[in-house]
């Protein structure tokens, strides 16, 4: 009998161990904020969080891109591409949304480490 | 009992968190004029880098073999065989695409013509002038056009699979595989991938876009539908997507285009009348084959809704959404369970 009862105390506090484990997992993992992803011909170059506030220009083999950050969105505001499809590009903010400037192998994508739902491609 | 269970539940969680496979994510630049985008589930980076290099080759061979604009040295390629008289010996993969090719034509009643190279040549070139100076962008002149059509009958690509060649039967056409070839060549590296056992992926080559299998967690994957007229990052799609194992893939007056007197000329040529083809601002196709995507895709935009839809519907498997050119958006019968 008393042996049960020292068996429950134990089972109960490894589930609440276990429980105060997951949930400062959760919260961890919910206070990291998205981020803009700089990735130059494949390779990732650098990172910066969607709440600050920069003007910032990347620079790549085939010429230069400035991207820029404000109020949580991502644009490319001037580059001398031929084609400056990535400056026309429309703001991105969501989880996996991507601008692309094909001439200068430039990707920006947004990138989060939260569970919540996220774009993994576009058509 | 209760310490063999409590042992039990603990090993659980402790392999469960050591083997689950990461999301690794690679790009192209150099194939199909577009960024690919391979995205993957593997224990390590190394393991998902090795199946990325399978996938890099296949890409570099499929472009090399189906690009009309250079050649390359030891391969006879569609550019080869565009610029040769009498018939040519070429790779295996020409005379599937081609073959795949005449019956895409006859399932969509000529709209996806690969003979229609010299109409579009001609497009190709006024808007490659158009867009790099558009102070001297031009249309087309109609005559040129009405000319070059007499030389798109796709009947006289004579294919020869026994001694593996191909011989264009008129002198003034040419091929051009650009409605067909990047959604081909993404099909058959899902294809691969699918045979050898992988699973797990999506592959995006310029928004073809393939599942290969469901995501690690069993979960499908989210795909977005590009609204062309996004006014800002809160409308930037029109339609989000769960798909696993299907393709989908778009067509748009958006994504390639020039202007002339303040009016955008897009590259997608109605074969009909040899303009670009105004009916609507983007098709979609989901199916599970990204080829006939890519082919369908080109050909519902040349269609009216009525006819895409009756095409649509006599296909199995096939589902179509449709954005006009005022921003309605209309669907075939089953796409709704590919929305989210």
């Amino acid at each position: 009998m008393k042996n049960k009862t020292r068996n429950d105390i134990i089972l109960a506090g490894i589930l609440l161990l276990l429980a105060a484990a997951g949930f400062l997992l959760f919260t961890m993992l919910k206070s990291e904020g998205d981020i803009a992803a700089v990735i130059i011909d494949g390779k990732e170059v650098s990172r910066y969080p969607l709440d600050a506030e920069l003007k910032t220009v990347i620079t790549t083999e085939s010429g230069v891109n400035t991207l820029v950050i404000k109020d949580g969105v991502v644009y490319i505001s001037e580059a001398d591409c031929p084609d400056g499809i990535c400056v026309d590009h429309a703001p991105i903010k969501h989880v996996g949304e991507t601008i692309v400037c094909l001439p200068h192998k430039l990707v920006i994508k947004i990138e989060s480490k939260k569970t919540e739902m996220s774009l993994d491609a576009a058509a | 009992m209760k310490k063999v269970l409590l042992l039990f539940l603990i090993t659980c969680v402790l392999t469960s968190c050591s083997k689950s496979p990461e999301k690794f994510t690679n790009y192209y630049f150099d194939y199909f004029d577009t960024v690919t985008t391979v995205t993957g589930y593997a224990d390590s980076k190394d393991s998902f880098d090795e199946v990325c290099g399978e996938i890099e080759t296949m890409l570099k061979d499929y472009h090399q073999l189906y690009t009309i604009y250079n050649r390359y040295d030891g391969i006879n390629n569609l550019y080869t065989v565009n610029t040769t008289d009498g018939a040519v010996e070429v790779d295996e993969r020409i005379i599937d695409l081609l073959e795949y090719a005449k019956e895409v034509y006859a399932m969509t009643g000529g709209k996806t013509n690969v003979a229609m190279g010299s109409v579009l040549s001609i497009w190709h070139d006024h808007r490659t002038i158009g867009s790099n100076h558009p102070e001297k962008a031009t249309l087309p002149p109609m005559e040129r056009l009405v000319k070059a059509a007499d030389h798109t009958d796709i009947e006289k690509i004579i294919i020869d699979r026994e001694n593996s060649t191909v011989e264009l039967a008129d002198s003034e056409m040419s091929i051009d595989v650009g409605a067909l070839a990047k959604g081909y060549a993404t099909e058959m590296v899902a294809k691969w991938l699918e045979d050898n056992g992988y699973t797990g992926y999506i592959l995006n080559v310029g928004g073809n876009v393939r599942t290969v299998g469901a995501k690690a967690d069993g979960e499908k994957w989210t795909v977005g539908l590009e609204n062309p007229d996004a006014t800002g990052e809160d409308d930037a799609y029109i339609e989000y997507l769960s798909l696993a194992g299907e393709t989908v893939v778009t067509s748009g007056s958006y994504q390639r285009y020039y202007i002339v007197d303040g009016k955008q000329y897009h590259h997608i040529i109605d074969p009909e009348t040899l303009m670009p083809s105004e009916n609507f601002r983007s098709v979609s196709v989901i199916c599970d084959n990204s080829a006939l995507g890519d082919a369908l895709s080109t050909a519902l935009f040349c269609m009216t809704y009525e006819d895409g839809m009756a095409l649509v519907e006599s296909l199995d498997g096939v589902e179509a959404m449709w954005l006009s050119n005022i921003g309605e958006v209309k669907y075939s019968n089953g796409f709704d369970k590919y929305r989210q």
